[in-house]
């Protein structure tokens, strides 16, 4: 009986041993993951930082590209892909918001609502690179624009109104139902109370998704090539606001020189692309944050 | 949404309808030989599907794993660099990505003994840090949806933390888990860039993970450039155009069907 007992609790024992162990080692290897997504944003950025930085210089930054000698910079490109960026929002702005606010305000359940919920979902699940084929047949191929600006930023706003609108809805779902009740108990419109309770209390959040998708239509490439094309100098000075002029991007750039282009100094090119791109994500990423911040300690005195 | 769907299906039979080529042909015949009337799409639709199915097994687990430490494990001060971190890894374009894969792994793989360092395992590893951020978020999401009390519970009963998350959270997660790893299949699916930088390529079948060979996406954008207008070519890498929008369609009625059955 005794021996049975002992035997009994030393195998318990082993067993607890052995359930503590797997659980050390499980939170050791679940550590070891997240530690090494750190790692790795810490080495990509100093990896690019590497290449990049010695090919930075006022010339590279400011100077048009060159067709076949080496020497080319990014000038145009740049200024490129932050007027398609400003176009974009221009168009998705408001659409995006207004839309996001009557599925999230008004809308009430139902076939409808439903039926636009599917559509964004799909939307949002379309590959860039048929986007923009879509983008090509409408813009360039059905109204005759040709490559062009205008056609390159209204196919990225339709790859990132779903996006937007979904980032609406949870802005505006952050604010607290009582916040609403208690503006309509004190008479006010449902207007009135989206417009001076809902949208101000929405508004960081809001502003943050907004800069964090301008950051991703800033690096989008494959939606581009076809719709906004892959050349700065056909019929047009390097920096103007023509909408219906080619107008290839900074990312765009990075892979036309890769895979199309003859110039000998693909990699230098390559590689300081690389690193504006990236500093201009986590300039995104960084000010989204800042504007963030200021926009809730201003608007509601937290 | 109903205008794309509309005018790329209408593009897309063309194909079929116009060109009188069979649909088997363009699915299951490997040569690709537009030129002949003989567009077979099998090596980019097996392209597509291989370095998918790569980045999920390789990219899936991990993810999970990280978004299981940020909702379980996670001190305050760590989640509060890795949000960020993780938001970058969104925000960097795929054709960065793409470089980075050009300029350290191809050569790195070309060490392993592949002729060229472009192939499938290539886009393979680029592909399953791509979708890390997607499978990680959404797996965060899923997790911290869980009810606290079942949590709560199972460590009552003196189960580790690993043995409650393995056989509580988890399961109580599955839904959601699952639509996580779907929306990264979705992800890796649809990415053309990156992949096209580093895939090689060729349209010829893979002989094995470090052969080049060519997908979908990246048939699309490199030739679709250089396409004629109402050439077989041109029609059937409207076809394959097609062929995406519909994968992408069938997942996001997967992603519905987990979260109705609760699967």
């Amino acid at each position: 009986m005794a021996i049975a007992a002992t035997a009994g609790s030393l195998a318990a024992r082993e067993r607890t041993a052995r359930r503590r162990m797997v659980n050390s080692t499980m939170t050791a290897v679940l550590w070891g993951a997240a530690l090494s997504i750190i790692v790795l944003l810490i080495f990509f950025v100093g990896y690019i930082f590497y290449l990049g930085v010695p090919v930075i210089s006022w010339h590279f930054l400011t100077s048009p590209p060159s067709e076949v000698a080496a020497g080319g910079g990014i000038g145009p490109e740049i200024y490129n892909s932050f007027y398609i960026l400003v176009l974009t929002l221009i168009f998705t702005t408001p659409v995006a918001t207004a839309g996001g606010i009557y599925l999230q305000e008004y809308a009430r359940p139902g076939p409808f609502t439903s039926l636009v919920q599917f559509c964004a979902e799909s939307l949002s699940t379309i590959p860039s690179i048929v986007m923009g084929l879509f983008g090509m047949l409408v813009f360039v191929d059905l109204f005759h624009w040709h490559f062009s600006a205008i056609g390159g930023a209204l196919t990225l706003t339709i790859l990132n109104l779903p996006a937007l609108m979904r980032v609406t809805q949870e802005a505006l779902q952050t604010v607290p139902t009582t916040y609403r009740e208690g503006s309509m108990a004190l008479g006010a419109t449902k207007w009135q109370t989206i417009r001076r309770v809902v949208l101000p209390s929405a508004i960081a959040s809001l502003t943050t998704g907004i800069v964090l998708i301008a950051g991703r239509i800033f690096g989008e490439t494959a939606a581009l090539i076809f719709t906004a094309g892959t050349s700065v100098s056909v019929g047009r000075s390097a920096y103007d606001l023509g909408l219906f002029h080619q107008a290839e991007t900074l990312s765009v750039h990075l892979w036309y020189t890769h895979s199309e282009a003859l110039v000998p100094d693909v990699t230098k090119i390559g590689n300081g692309s690389a690193l504006v791109l990236l500093v201009m994500v986590l300039l995104f990423n960084i000010s989204a944050r800042v504007l963030g911040r200021a926009l809730t300690k201003r608007l509601t005195g937290k | 949404m109903l205008a794309i769907i509309a005018y790329l299906a209408f593009m897309g039979l063309r194909l079929f309808i116009v060109d009188h080529v069979s649909p088997l042909v363009f699915l299951f015949s490997p040569h690709f030989n537009p030129d002949a009337n003989h567009p077979g799409a099998l090596v980019f639709i097996l392209g597509s599907v291989f370095i998918t199915a790569f980045a999920i097994c390789v990219g899936g687990p991990f993810g999970v794993a990280v978004g299981i430490f940020l909702s379980q494990l996670a001190p305050e001060r760590l989640a509060t660099i890795m949000k960020p971190t993780i938001e970058i890894l969104v925000g960097i374009p795929s054709v960065v990505y793409g470089w980075l894969g050009l300029t350290l792994l191809v050569p790195f793989i070309r060490h392993l003994g592949s002729q060229t360092g472009f192939g499938l395992l290539t886009a393979g590893i680029v592909l399953s840090i791509m979708i890390l951020p997607t499978v990680i978020s959404l797996a965060e999401d899923a997790l911290r949806a869980v009810p606290h009390a079942l949590e709560e519970g199972s460590m009552a009963l003196g189960a580790t933390r690993w043995q409650t998350i393995w056989s509580v959270m988890l399961p109580a997660a599955r839904s959601g888990l699952t639509v996580a790893v779907i929306l990264g299949i979705a992800r890796a699916i649809g990415e053309a860039l990156a992949v096209q930088m580093v895939i090689g390529n060729s349209p010829i079948l893979p002989e094995g993970l470090l052969s080049p060979t060519a997908a979908l996406t990246t048939e699309i954008v490199t030739d679709m450039g250089s396409a004629q207008e109402g050439t077989i070519l041109y029609d059937s890498l409207f076809s394959m155009a097609l062929l995406l929008l519909l994968i992408a369609m069938a997942l996001i009625l997967a992603v519905r069907g987990a979260l109705r059955r609760g699967l």
